[in-house]
């Protein structure tokens, strides 16, 4: 099943080099930054590794947006189970071994995975997409970011143990890898095609993202460390926010939108 | 820090024994007739929809019917057996319903335009087969085909599954249990994907000439599930 896209790569609005700053930058710190701020202050500063999964999110999106547009020849989906699958192998892993350096760990362990994987596609499989590399190290970063922030919003820290008990022995772990695998390979999926633009799938991004944080926002209810209603709340209103302008976005670049009205019932059809 | 030394030393067999099971999850998905959205639209053979989403439906649920007896036995025969029974059933249930469909529903006949006659049954199939279709269906050979990749992906996860839960490890064990599936889904994930990009995507099962590019992806797989397995069984035995 071919991917629908240009056969090139796709381009325009923000440079891919600001996505990957953004990205990686803000999913780390806000993984600490939720960490030490519930540590230090209250409970309900865990909604902040929800925000830095949005930008991991977003980077992913953003990743795959440019990546299937040469066409995977298997649909876009599939890049981002693979996305998730590496992330949450690299995320349990650097959570495990690396205690306060788990999400660096955890980081590295995807970037490494995900640039073997990127080579073996290329090299091995023979896909022969130039950016297969680069992108599936910056889509596995992804993957294992998003799952480490919506880890730290759904018990307040990263540290491995209250991670096992309160997301991976529950099997919240599953919601996290569905609602973060659908953000990120839902927008460029949703919005492809000839009239796809950069902007309106990363708005999409920034939607699904917000959805997947009211998610772990419902799931920390049942958490001691972490606090729901901040999450919930500063989620519904990112959703909100990012839904309007998706909108707005759709109908800038449909050709016309007009109400059509409902379907005629059977008496007016005779 | 973790004894990385000790830890392998303790539990090289199981990182053979998830590589191995990363191996056979790459082979078992060009066995599966995958047709994507063509096939959907019955203008291609297989079952419409994609590989990942097969491989995953009947990967997990040869991961429940292996964890399910895994809580019974010690056997890893009997476990392994189970995952493949259940991803068996998975499969061939999904193929039987999509027959239906494309038979009573659709209104087409099971038919491939890559081979003339049928290699199991030696029906002939050309005559069959839609103009400007790529087939429609689920012929028979495609069936059989399906129902052993159905086999040999559980026979993969329920390896993997065994291996990180035999992993020497102080976690206690519903922990373990959630943390080794967890890591096997992952695993079944990525060797799932691997494949699929292999294939392009759709194939008809073993008659497909694409099924010849198989060990192109097994040897991708061995490298990818190789890190896997070294990160899983790290993680889990440093535990």
């Amino acid at each position: 099943m071919s991917a629908g896209g240009a056969g090139g790569e796709a381009t325009g609005g923000i440079p891919q080099n600001n996505l990957i700053a953004v990205g990686a930058a803000g999913g780390l710190i806000a993984a600490y930054a939720g960490h030490f701020l519930t540590q230090g202050i209250g409970p309900a500063f865990a909604f902040i590794g929800a925000l830095g999964a949005i930008c991991a999110i977003v980077w992913g999106a953003a990743a795959v947006r440019r990546v299937a547009s040469y066409g995977l020849g298997t649909g876009v989906p599939s890049i981002g189970m693979m996305a998730l699958g590496m992330g949450v192998v690299a995320s349990l892993f650097g959570l495990a071994v690396g205690g306060i350096a788990g999400p660096i760990v955890a980081f590295i362990a995807a970037a490494i995975i995900g640039l073997v994987i990127g080579v073996l596609a290329n090299k091995v499989l023979g896909m022969g997409i130039p950016i297969m590399e680069q992108s599936m190290t910056e889509i596995a970063g992804a993957g294992a970011l998003t799952i480490i922030g919506l880890s730290v919003a759904m018990t307040g820290t990263f540290l491995f143990d209250a991670v096992l008990e309160t997301v991976v022995a529950t099997g919240y772990i599953a919601v996290i890898f569905i609602a973060g695998g659908m953000a990120i390979l839902h927008p460029f999926n949703a919005n492809l095609g000839p009239d796809e633009q950069q902007d309106r799938t990363l708005t999409t991004a920034v939607e699904k993202g917000a959805i997947a944080m009211i998610i772990a926002g419902i799931v920390a209810t049942v958490a001691t460390g972490a606090s729901a209603i901040p999450s919930i709340v500063i989620g519904i209103v990112i959703w909100y926010v990012a839904f309007r302008k998706y909108v707005e976005l759709v109908n800038r670049d449909a050709y016309k939108v007009i109400g059509t009205g409902l379907l005629p019932t059977e008496e007016e059809l005779e | 820090m973790i004894d990385i030394a000790g830890i392998l030393a303790e539990n090289i067999i199981y990182i053979v024994m998830i590589t191995l099971g990363g191996m056979l999850i790459s082979w078992s998905v060009h066995f599966v007739p995958v047709g994507g959205a063509p096939a959907a639209m019955a203008q291609a053979t297989g079952i419409g929809t994609g590989t990942v989403q097969l491989a995953a439906g009947a990967g997990l649920t040869g991961l429940v019917t292996a964890g399910a007896v895994m809580n019974v036995s010690d056997s890893v025969a009997l476990v392994v057996a189970s995952g493949a029974v259940g991803a068996m059933i998975m499969i061939a249930v999904t193929m039987i319903i999509g027959t239906w469909v494309y038979v009573y529903g659709v209104g087409v006949p099971p038919a491939s335009a890559k081979v003339d006659y049928d290699p199991i049954t030696k029906d002939r199939q050309d005559l069959y087969v839609s103009q400007g279709t790529e087939g429609h269906g689920l012929p028979t050979v495609s069936y059989v085909s399906g129902v052993i990749g159905g086999a040999l992906g559980g026979i993969g996860g329920a390896i993997i599954y065994y291996s990180l839960m035999s992993t020497s490890t102080t976690l206690a064990h519903s922990d373990l249990i959630s943390l080794a599936s967890i890591f096997a889904v992952g695993i079944f994930f990525v060797n799932a994907v691997i494949p699929s990009y292999n294939i392009g995507g759709t194939i008809e099962g073993f008659h497909d000439p694409k099924f010849k590019k198989w060990p192109k992806a097994v040897l991708a797989s061995f490298v990818a599930t190789l890190m896997c397995a070294f990160v899983g069984v790290m993680a889990i035995g440093g535990l």
